[in-house]
């Protein structure tokens, strides 16, 4: 805790962002937010408007399985029905791509809801093992019903458009996909000052004295489904129109893990986790990319090195599950404790 | 006044002595979204040291009208998004003309992106039929056959060797997979086969009893496997083989790698598939450029490595053509001068000179696997298809 910040009210209690170090911080970042497409390079866009993507998705993640501890691994197949949706709404009516978005996430929250419902009666591995169900059920849809999913060959996505202008570059998706990803990313915040999010973490500690507490479980495991979902679509969503072709196999079984690895590296049941460890998980292999390019005679090595980095990558997962099990949000924690209580000893 | 003149002349002069050499040595950048690491491994080595050979061929030959090629790549892991990040990197720290891709994904992801920059002809891994499409993939090409035209050639030579004959397919359920079965079905009502049955395996699949119950049960004199790599063909090969089935199984091309097909042990003896490259050890005929890679390399080079070679052939030659024309590397010109070359002699790679209409080139030949003499041989001659 911070030291010197007491609390008159409280509204100043349940805030957010309770002190001005904290605001004033923000404020940079989201200045910094708004130059960065001004000088980074296309490469570096790209990368961002991804790591945004997948901030949205592990998000979603994070509430279902970080603060309501319902394990799923069917957060990709929901993505996938994210992105189909945009799609075909894109394609066939030209819909405003922020009502598809809305579209996207609204069909793959109720799908994510189907799918939630075997959570009422089985929990962790056995839950994981049913949600790996909605992967291949859905991936056969998407595989098979030709006439609106494309089958196979799927879909090709136009661009976003807003007011005429095309968002077909990555300066230009930027500013779709960043914007809504802070937006999502604080939405969840705010969820967890709610009597949902309150619900979603009693039923995490312990469901039966959720229930007894006065949580009908029903309507709350659903609801985290739902909403996990919803971030999912919305994810999958941004994720047609920056890459502008869907196809069954876009979304994989393996993606869902992904996602599941950037909440448990970043650290679960925490907002900044999901953020970290998206980030992180998408952007660490690149950067070793980058390492092992300084190294001498890197590019004749390649064929040797390139497999040793996808090593070196797996050997600082272990090294984080191991040395920090709370997750990359736990360090920043501490590194923001050190500087808040310098120069006391944490 | 004249010493001003003079100072200008000198400046002129030395400026253009400078930048002579500079614009000479300016590089044809070849980018490359390479699968070094993940399930495509095994054949992005491969074409990885297929293309940095070709280059280097070039390079030491003194480039394109004194201009190098530069190759510069990246890993992918076999991942489109990673692909896409490496495509971006690529592109945006070197002028890249030419590109190879590594998968179908990929060619379809990027396809937007290059007909708004306009700058690059790609080619890749990719022999989707969907790519083999000039109006809807107007900066991509593919160094062989598309799957159903690989598929054609299978049926071509099937029809010719045994004509009425009964033939099956067993794909997987992917898009790789599903990819020819359409053409399949139309071409072998065309040549007069019967199709005895259609077998899906789920991706990745290696218990496939059941299948093989059913494909015996159909008992077809052909059976052809697309969308795999190994797994499961093997599987099918040995149990048909133990019951007693005399099918004669095939496979194309991402099957038929060397070392591929006599992973399949004694059963896969006489196994059949489409190539469109000659063989590393493959001296039935003359090949010079086949004879210069075994100086650069002694060691057997698989197929994977041949495409990359030839990829960066056609990349190559598509750049020279469009600057002896005088014109600038852009998609639209490049691609004009690959869909120019006709009867081109690929230095043996291929066995009959090319010609590139579209997005393909619709020839590949008929190999047999011979386990006693550990080698694929050639069956057929070249099957082109018009």
């Amino acid at each position: 805790m911070r030291i010197g910040t007491a609390k008159e009210t409280y509204f100043a209690d349940e805030a957010l962002f309770d002190t001005r170090t904290q605001r004033v911080w923000l404020l940079v970042l989201a200045a910094l937010l708004a130059v960065f497409p001004f000088v980074a390079s296309q490469y570096w866009l790209y990368l961002a408007c991804l790591v945004a993507i997948n901030v949205i998705a592990a998000t979603g993640l994070n509430i279902l399985t970080g603060y309501t501890g319902l394990v799923s691994l069917g957060q990709a197949a929901f993505m996938g029905v994210g992105a189909y949706t945009v799609a075909v709404l894109e394609r066939r009516w030209g819909t405003p791509f922020l009502l598809n978005l809305l579209a996207g996430g609204a069909v793959a929250m109720v799908v994510g809801m189907v799918f939630g419902v075997p959570s009422l009666r089985v929990k962790g591995l056995y839950l994981a093992i049913a949600t790996i169900a909605a992967s291949f059920i859905l991936h056969f849809i998407f595989a098979n019903w030709t006439a609106v999913t494309g089958g196979t060959a799927g879909l090709t996505v136009p661009p976003a458009n807003v007011f005429g202008l095309p968002l077909d570059s990555e300066f230009r998706s930027y500013w779709m996909i960043v914007p809504i990803a802070v937006l999502m990313v604080l939405g969840a915040a705010n969820l967890f000052r709610t009597r949902i999010g309150r619900a979603f973490i009693a039923i995490r500690d312990r469901d039966i004295s959720a229930e007894v507490l006065g949580i009908p479980l029903l309507r709350y495991k659903l609801l985290s489904f739902g909403i996990a979902s919803f971030y999912a679509g919305v994810a999958g969503g941004l994720w047609a129109y920056f890459f502008r072709s869907v196809t069954p196999e876009s979304f994989p079984l393996i993606m869902s893990i992904f996602f599941l690895a950037c909440i448990i590296v970043g650290g679960m049941g925490t907002i900044l986790g999901s953020i970290l460890g998206a980030a992180f998980m998408t952007l660490v292999p690149e950067a070793l990319k980058l390492v092992f390019g300084w190294l001498p005679n890197a590019e004749a090595m390649a064929v040797h090195l390139a497999p040793v980095r996808t090593m070196v990558f797996g050997a600082l997962i272990v090294g984080f599950l191991i040395f920090e099990p709370h997750g990359l949000a736990e360090m920043w924690r501490r590194v923001r404790r050190f500087f808040h209580l310098w120069p006391f000893r944490t | 006044m004249r010493v001003v003149k003079w100072l200008v002349g000198t400046v002129t002069a030395a400026g253009l002595a400078l930048a002579a050499p500079a614009q000479a040595q300016e590089e044809i950048v070849l980018g490359g979204s390479i699968p070094m690491t993940g399930v495509f491994a095994f054949a992005g080595v491969g074409i990885h040291a297929g293309i940095q050979d070709y280059v280097k061929i070039v390079n030491d030959a003194g480039g394109i009208k004194g201009r190098k090629i530069r190759y510069v790549f990246e890993d992918t892991a076999y991942k489109p998004d990673v692909s896409v990040a490496a495509f971006k990197k690529l592109t945006g720290s070197h002028k890249v003309s030419l590109y190879y891709g590594d998968s179908t994904a990929f060619s379809k992801t990027i396809n937007p992106e290059l007909e708004r920059m306009g700058t690059i002809l790609m080619a890749g891994a990719s022999f989707a039929t969907e790519i083999n499409n000039p109006q809807k993939y107007p900066m991509q090409f593919m160094a062989g056959p598309d799957y159903s035209e690989q598929i054609g050639i299978l049926l071509r030579y099937i029809a010719k060797e045994k004509p009425g004959a009964r033939v099956a397919i067993v794909y997987s359920d992917s898009e790789f997979g599903r990819d020819p079965v359409e053409e399949f079905r139309e071409q072998s009502k065309k040549l007069g086969l019967t199709v005895a049955t259609e077998i899906m395996t789920p991706p990745g699949s290696v218990d496939v009893s059941t299948e093989v119950i059913k494909l015996r049960r159909a008992s077809p004199d052909y059976t052809i496997f697309h969308g795999y790599v190994l797994a499961p063909i093997p599987q099918f090969v040995q149990q048909l083989k133990a019951a007693g089935s005399q099918t004669k199984f095939m496979g194309s091309f991402w099957t038929m790698d060397h070392s591929t097909v006599m992973k399949m042990g004694e059963a896969g003896d006489g196994f059949m598939g489409v190539m469109p490259y000659r063989y590393y050890y493959d001296d039935s005929a003359k090949a010079p450029m086949l004879e210069k890679i075994r100086q650069m390399r002694p060691e057997y080079q698989s197929t994977p490595y041949l495409q990359g070679f030839l990829t960066a052939m056609l990349l190559v030659e598509a750049a020279k053509r469009t600057l002896e024309a005088g014109k600038p590397l852009t998609g639209k010109n490049l691609k004009a001068a690959l869909n120019s070359i006709k009867d081109f002699d690929t230095g043996g790679i291929i066995g009959v000179p090319i010609t590139i209409k579209g997005n393909s080139i619709p020839v590949g030949r008929i190999y047999r696997a011979d386990m006693k003499a550990q080698k694929m041989v050639p069956v057929s001659d070249w099957i082109h298809l018009d």
